[in-house]
């Protein structure tokens, strides 16, 4: 039995429960498994963690995913990379474990939905002029939208947008055309194909939790940066010319 | 394809649940883990640092403190060669002066006994002498020795010449006696003639006392208080002690 059917386009069409407006459908289902998963586990292994020169094999993979997070972030923000480490890590392992448990059948990633991906991107578009506010204060950030000068104000507006429903539409579009992918060459080729394209489809995976991270993570650096680097730039003085 | 509104806020609420729980289970508590394995890694090292530059001071000062005693030993070991060779030089100094004070002590030791035994020599034989020439006298010519050395005693005072004679008589101008001292006692008759010949040759008047003396080499003496004549094995004792003291000379050098 197929959980998303090839028509239904999306884990949002799969309603497991519904009563007036409030619906409990496939992704909701599926998001819970895997906030559950991160933080069960998270609690399991962060229950006895040890500070000293030896430690577990949990704590220490554990410690590997933070530990790179947290330098890739800094990377980027080079400084307060701390302040956005656990927004930009959420997102990261979030979409990460949703992506990699598609290899288990009858499992839908919840990222193969619009409306998760939606979600996720507004927390971006949310994100960002929170930081960039918090950062440098509301006038200075919303200056930034009229830099060079005020004509940009639109192009600056509309980049905010475009670049949201980019977030969104591309990892939804990348996971939901893979399960689809999947679906179709299970009724094509059943044997060995689809294997191929599993072990394609977490690499897929792996690459759209990365850039949706790092993306995210850009776009704050740049609200939060920007400005400081047209503040710090050195003005060129004009030399008096000797005649 | 469509938004399902209550699934979009759900998820956002979600999400910022899921932001809250991580946070507080995994970043908060993985972070601090690392950071306090960081920071006690940090402190090891800096122990491990602290523990090396110890040990690097402590290295250089016991280096120091070897090196000073090494000078220290040396400086000592050649004080104590100084003093052992000042003490040895001492040493020797002291066992040649000891050695030279026992040579001359016994060399005056040697001496003495040497002049002892030759005092005893000369001592005994004179009285061998004495005695064997009276013997001889007696055996070979019929003459007592002391009447002989009167007899002679006799012949020199007739045979004084004036000059003699006169010192003689000078020292008893103020008076005084004549003294005949010998080693033996003169007879009666002898001393009568002596008496006799003194008075005629020297001094008609003048008192002659005889003295016995114990000393066997004496021979005979005529004094007066100013003058005297003698006569005495003590020259044929002399020449015989000075041949014995080179004999024993000789022999030493030999032995030698």
């Amino acid at each position: 039995m197929e959980v998303v059917a090839i028509d239904q386009i999306s884990p949002d069409q799969v309603i497991l429960f519904a009563w007036g407006f409030v619906t409990i459908n496939a992704t909701l289902a599926y998001t819970w498994l895997i906030m559950g998963l991160l933080v069960v586990g998270s609690i399991a292994i962060t229950g006895n963690l040890s500070s000293e020169r030896t430690m577990s094999r949990w704590q220490n993979m554990l410690e590997v995913i933070v530990g790179t997070i947290r330098s890739e972030i800094h990377d980027i923000a080079h400084e307060g990379s701390d302040t956005y480490f656990p927004f930009i890590a959420t997102l990261f392992l979030f979409i990460l474990f949703s992506n990699v448990f598609t290899f288990i059948p009858g499992y839908v990633a919840p990222t193969s939905s619009l409306t998760t991906t939606a979600a996720l991107a507004i927390l971006v578009f949310i994100a960002v002029p929170m930081y960039g506010i918090a950062k440098n204060g509301i006038l200075e950030y919303l200056k930034e939208y009229f830099r060079p000068t005020f004509i940009f104000f639109p192009f600056h507006v509309m980049g905010e947008f475009s670049r949201t429903l980019a977030l969104a539409v591309r990892l939804f579009g990348n996971l939901m055309s893979h399960e689809k992918v999947i679906a179709i060459l299970l009724a094509v080729t059943p044997l060995f194909f689809p294997v191929v394209m599993q072990v394609l489809g977490l690499l897929i995976g792996l690459i759209q939790a990365y850039i949706f991270a790092i993306l995210a993570m850009v776009y704050i650096a740049s609200a939060t940066q920007t400005h400081e680097e047209t503040e710090h730039k050195p003005k060129k003085e004009t030399e008096p010319v000797k005649i | 394809m469509h938004i399902d509104w209550f699934v979009f806020f759900c998820q956002i609420v979600n999400l910022l649940l899921l932001l809250f729980l991580l946070k507080k289970f995994l970043y908060g508590r993985i972070i601090g883990a690392m950071d306090a394995r960081e920071a006690r890694i940090a402190s090891t090292f800096a122990d491990a640092e602290k523990s090396r530059e110890a040990a690097r001071e402590s290295a250089e000062r016991y280096e120091k403190r070897l090196r000073d005693l090494d000078a220290h030993v040396d400086a000592a070991m050649n004080r104590a060669r100084d003093d052992a060779e000042a003490h040895r030089k001492e040493l020797m100094d002291k066992a040649r002066e000891e050695v030279d004070g026992l040579q001359a002590r016994w060399v005056e030791t040697l001496k003495s006994e040497r002049d002892a035994f030759l005092a005893d020599l000369r001592r005994l034989a004179g009285t061998q002498i004495y005695s064997i020439t009276r013997r001889v006298l007696r055996d070979l010519a019929d003459v007592e020795l002391e009447q002989r050395i009167v007899e002679i005693l006799m012949e020199r005072i007739q045979t004084m010449d004036e000059e003699e004679r006169g010192k003689f008589r000078a020292s008893l101008a103020d008076g005084g006696t004549i003294t005949v001292q010998s080693a033996f006692d003169i007879p009666d008759v002898e001393r009568q003639k002596l008496d006799d010949v003194i008075h005629r040759c020297i001094n008609g008047e003048t008192q002659v006392v005889f003295e016995k003396s114990d000393n066997v080499m004496t021979g005979y003496e005529l004094k007066t208080d100013g003058h005297k004549i003698a006569w005495s094995i003590k020259d044929y004792l002399d020449s015989l002690e000075e041949r014995f003291y080179h004999a024993l000379y000789e022999e030493a050098q030999e032995k030698r």
